[in-house]
């Protein structure tokens, strides 16, 4: 490429480049791609928002159209990250307000987004389409009202498992009559009552309405009428799927559902009937996903329902459907690509279903696409996982969670070090890999070793020793996310690979055992860290330096230290900063 | 009929109108229409000259398909003859032009189906990058717009998947970001003076070893490509009595680009987007009750260092190094009082270490049970569960 080629022809060429693995590789190559990419970027992607400020971002993509952030770490969503951590939207659509007139897009997961937040946005961008909110929290439905009246263009609106406060039920009634743009709604996070005749009409006007998940608040009864408005359907999410049992209801949804010829995804299914599951019957072979983890159904309904999704990919479900039920998926829904499998019953202290590593590897034999697996289990063997590991080498993301902490194989009472260790040795293009069992620091040194593809790691009640932690730092490569949790990982480890961790998204290491005083001196020898040291209680420099640390967050950033953390948040280094 | 797609590129000119007809009239006269009586050789033709010198003939149907030599003939009336030849932008050399002609004569002419077009656009843009770069830029100085689109495509497939360096290498770029520009301008931390002393003093000590090991004759090892600028050297600072260098590499004083450096704005992987849907994972609460493994010798330090896998190269950071600062010798004091301080309780025995943690753990309150329905967070359980 000469030094002559033109510069709109190159912008032209990124036009044609959209991934943002693509655009960060583009905006490295020299001077002049940098200083053209970074023009013409669209979409962003920012994995951590306390990585970059709204400033920076602002200052370096003057033409952003859709902004995608990410706030608090995964362990919030087990309660591990305290209430008023951080992870505050405003901040940012303050600045974009100013600075992206033209904002098209915001995609939210675990932030806190207020109502006054959600004002501004709604108020601030002419051409606003799309919000998606994941796992999000802080908002009431006056929020959502004012984003219902004021974006004129709303294409999607999608709160996916948000905690939202219900004040009012007529939200929905803010739509102006003039909406007809909606292509997706999901409102099944909501509690309360909604007002059916403003859902209603709003599903009618909307002739481009594709995915539509309802609240557990719209009864059974009223499906039939809003599907024969949206017969369009591609996805659809049900309400509490039960009523007093009237033959009318039956097959009004049957034709209902048979009336939606796009249909290919169906969840919902709160507080399910069996006897209208029939209903759905119809499009199943159709089926591309189906999400009954809030379904309460056993076999033989269960059953039933499954065999007859053959072209099913996705399949999350709850543990009712055993081992025999895995067994039936296995045969036949041959191309399924993704399984999730979730306790009915996680506290109980006796296995309340027949579901054992039995069913996990029925699946992985009979299903030659199968990818990506979270799987909840009490049992497991090193030969089951061993076997997995065999049947499935394009195996992407594996997620095992065993109940007990420290379980080990229940057949030689060894650790599962062995199965773990073949799945990360076959499964080559491995990124994703939840441990679970007894392990010990042999099993790190496997994953070291092998999963060089590996970006991110879950750990929690495993290894022996810093060596453990040693070999994941130093040699997965690909390393993006590490989270750990109750391990006797200290200070060592960290020290000797702090490097690391500027190649690395974030660390999270709550229960270990490093200290104070690591956390002190990592601080000063890497100042594009922010180190969190999370204490709830009470601040750490009242203890001695030796003291491990209850809650450690790490994560990179070119934003510095910040400032918005409450009292038990303390960042190392502020101590640093002039 | 398809060929308006390719010659009404450029609407200002009133002009392709008269073209187009004149095309019509062409191609009635070559497909046999009421004029078919006219003979082939009735076909005229102009000249276009490149910038290196060279003239070319060509047929003016063909020819006309491009904008700016379509104006060139028909405003400024050029183009008739070898004398006044039109004269092509400086970007078009003669292979390109070569390359564009053919794409126009095989386009020009109608009737073609839209599949044949796409088949003969898909074999057209098979040719090596350079070639791709040299016709997007020709192209774009005709404005002619479909080789310039065909051509983006074809080098943004090119550029799909690869790295910086990668693409680089097959353009021929240079690498001229500096290190800064690739992580985003950062806030100047260096400004304490205690930052510069302790960098200063890491690197006084790392020279030392350097020196000693050059005197040994150490062999060199290649540096990571990772950068693990880390805290190895730290680490044998620390433990300064101990003069093993096999822990420790020397490194090439040099500048590299760090691995993935990049800052927060990370690549998202499909999967990233994937992950939203609810997943938990296996975290049941328990305390830390006695029976945490802690199989923790003393020699826990040097087996760290010595293992294979500790191996790695350090990097001097010479950013803050600053030599003509003056040392201020009691501020020198505290912080060698400091790392020793530190040094010190890092070598402590493990099994003190231990017992502190458990004693923390018992106290430690009972965490939240994870999701009743796995779907994720706890916020949506009910059942009066503890939320620790």
């Amino acid at each position: 490429m000469s030094h002559s080629f033109p510069e709109q022809v190159l912008k032209h060429l990124f036009s044609f480049l959209t991934s943002d693995k693509d655009r960060n590789s583009l905006s490295l190559v020299c001077k002049l791609w940098y200083e053209v990419e970074r023009r013409c970027r669209r979409s962003v992607f920012i994995g951590n928002c306390y990585a970059v400020s709204p400033e920076i971002l602002i200052r370096r993509f003057p033409e952003i159209r859709s902004l995608n952030l990410k706030g608090k770490p995964h362990f919030a969503d087990f309660n591990l990250v305290p209430e008023g951590w951080g992870a505050y939207v405003h901040p940012w659509v303050a600045a974009m307000s100013r600075s992206y007139p033209w904002l098209e897009e915001i995609k939210l997961k675990r932030m806190v987004v207020s109502d006054e937040s959600l004002e501004l946005i709604s108020t601030s961008f002419e051409h606003f389409k799309v919000l998606v909110l994941l796992s999000c929290e802080g908002f009431t439905t006056d929020g959502l009202a004012a984003i219902a009246s004021n974006c004129r263009n709303l294409r999607e609106l999608d709160l996916g498992e948000s905690e939202v406060e219900d004040l009012s039920s007529d939200w929905l009634s803010h739509f102006p009559d003039s909406c007809t743009s909606l292509v997706s709604l999901n409102i099944s996070c909501l509690g309360s009552e909604i007002s059916f005749s403003d859902l209603e009409r709003l599903i009618a006007r909307s002739p481009n309405l594709k995915t539509l998940r309802l609240s557990q608040a719209v009864p059974l009864e009223k499906i039939p009428d809003l599907l024969c408005c949206a017969s369009q359907l591609v996805e659809f999410g049900t309400g509490a799927y039960s009523s007093e049992m009237r033959s009318d209801i039956s097959s009004n949804l049957e034709e209902a559902f048979s009336g939606c010829e796009r249909l290919e995804g169906l969840s919902g299914f709160w507080d399910v009937v069996p006897a209208y599951l029939p209903a759905v019957y119809p499009v199943c072979s159709r089926l591309i996903s189906l999400n009954l983890s809030y379904a309460t159904i056993q076999n033989p309904d269960l059953d039933k329902l499954i065999s007859q999704c053959h072209n099913l990919q996705r399949l999350w479900v709850l543990d009712y459907i055993e081992d025999t039920g895995l067994q039936l998926v296995a045969a036949s829904c041959k191309d399924l690509q993704e399984l999730r499998v979730f306790p009915s019953d996680p506290f109980g202290p006796e296995p309340n279903v027949l579901l054992t590593e039995q069913g996990l590897v029925a699946v992985s034999d009979g299903c030659p696409k199968l990818q990506t697996v979270l799987y909840f289990c009490r049992q497991m063997t090193n030969a089951a996982l061993v076997t997995i590991a065999r049947n499935r080498p394009n195996m992407i993301r594996f997620r095992l969670c065993i109940l007990e902490p420290r379980t080990p194989d229940y057949l030689t009472l060894e650790p599962l070090d062995a199965g773990f260790g073949a799945i990360v040795e076959q499964c080559k293009e491995l990124r994703r890999l939840s441990l679970s069992g007894l392990l010990t620091d042999r099993v790190f040194e496997y994953i070291g070793t092998h999963a060089k593809k590996l970006e991110m790691l879950s750990v929690a009640f495993a290894g022996d020793s810093d060596l453990g932690l040693h070999h994941v730092l130093s040699g997965c490569e690909s390393l993006r996310k590490l989270e750990i949790r109750d391990c006797p990982f200290g200070d060592e480890a960290l020290l000797a690979n702090a490097a690391k961790l500027e190649t690395m998204r974030s660390l999270w290491m709550s229960s270990c055992s490093v200290s104070f005083g690591a956390c002190k001196l990592l601080s000063q020898k890497m100042p594009r860290l922010n180190i969190e040291v999370i204490d709830e209680m009470g601040p750490p420099d009242e203890r001695p330096e030796s003291c491990p640390v209850n809650k450690l967050y790490i994560y990179r950033t070119v934003a510095g230290p910040r400032f918005d953390m409450p009292g038990y948040v303390r960042i190392m280094n502020e101590e640093a900063a002039p | 009929m398809e060929i308006n797609n390719y010659v009404h590129v450029s609407l200002e000119f009133g002009e392709i109108e008269k073209a187009h007809k004149q095309f019509c009239q062409i191609d009635q006269l070559i497909s046999g229409g009421p004029m078919a009586i006219v003979k082939p050789e009735m076909k005229s033709y102009i000249w276009l000259q490149t910038a290196d010198g060279s003239i070319q003939q060509v047929e003016e149907e063909v020819a006309m398909f491009c904008p700016v030599i379509c104006r060139e003939l028909l405003q400024n009336g050029l183009g008739h003859s070898k004398n006044c030849a039109v004269l092509l932008p400086e970007r078009v050399n003669p292979a390109s032009l070569g390359l564009i002609l053919d794409f126009c004569r095989f386009h020009q002419v109608p009737g073609r189906s839209n599949k044949e077009r796409k088949t003969y656009d898909e074999k057209f843009v098979r040719l090596d990058t350079k070639m791709l770069c040299d016709l997007a830029s020709a192209a774009d100085s005709l404005q002619l717009r479909p080789v310039v689109d065909l051509t983006s495509r074809a080098l943004a497939r090119v550029i799909e998947g690869k790295t910086p360096e990668e693409i680089r290498e097959t353009f021929h770029l240079p690498d001229d970001l500096t290190e800064e520009e690739k992580l985003e301008p950062l806030r100047n931390m260096t400004d304490d003076p205690r930052i510069r002393l302790l960098n200063r003093l890491y690197a006084r000590k790392r020279k030392e070893l350097n020196e000693r090991k050059k005197l040994k004759n150490v062999e060199v090892e290649e540096e990571h490509r990772v950068d693990e600028r880390s805290v190895d050297d730290l680490l044998s600072f620390i433990n300064s009595g101990d003069q093993d260098s096999k822990g420790v590499r020397v490194t090439k004083n040099k500048k590299k680009s760090r691995g993935r450096k990049e800052q927060a704005r990370n690549s998202s992987s499909n999967n990233e987007a994937g992950n939203y849907n609810k997943e938990s994972n296996c975290l049941t609460s328990g305390c830390l009750n006695g029976d945490t493994s802690c199989g923790s010798s003393p020699s826990r330090n040097s087996k760290l260092q010595n293992s294979p896998s500790a191996m790695f190269s350090s990097k001097l950071d010479l950013d803050d190094f600053d030599i003509d600062d003056e040392l201020d010798p009691a501020r020198k004091e505290e912080i060698d009082r400091e790392v020793e301080d530190f040094a010190r309780r890092l070598n402590s025995v493990w099994p003190e270490r231990i017992q502190q943690i458990l004693s923390l753990g018992q106290e430690r309150r009972r965490l939240g049970p994870i999701s009743m329905n796995g779907n994720g967070s706890l916020k949506r359980c009910t059942a009066g569960v503890d939320r620790g």
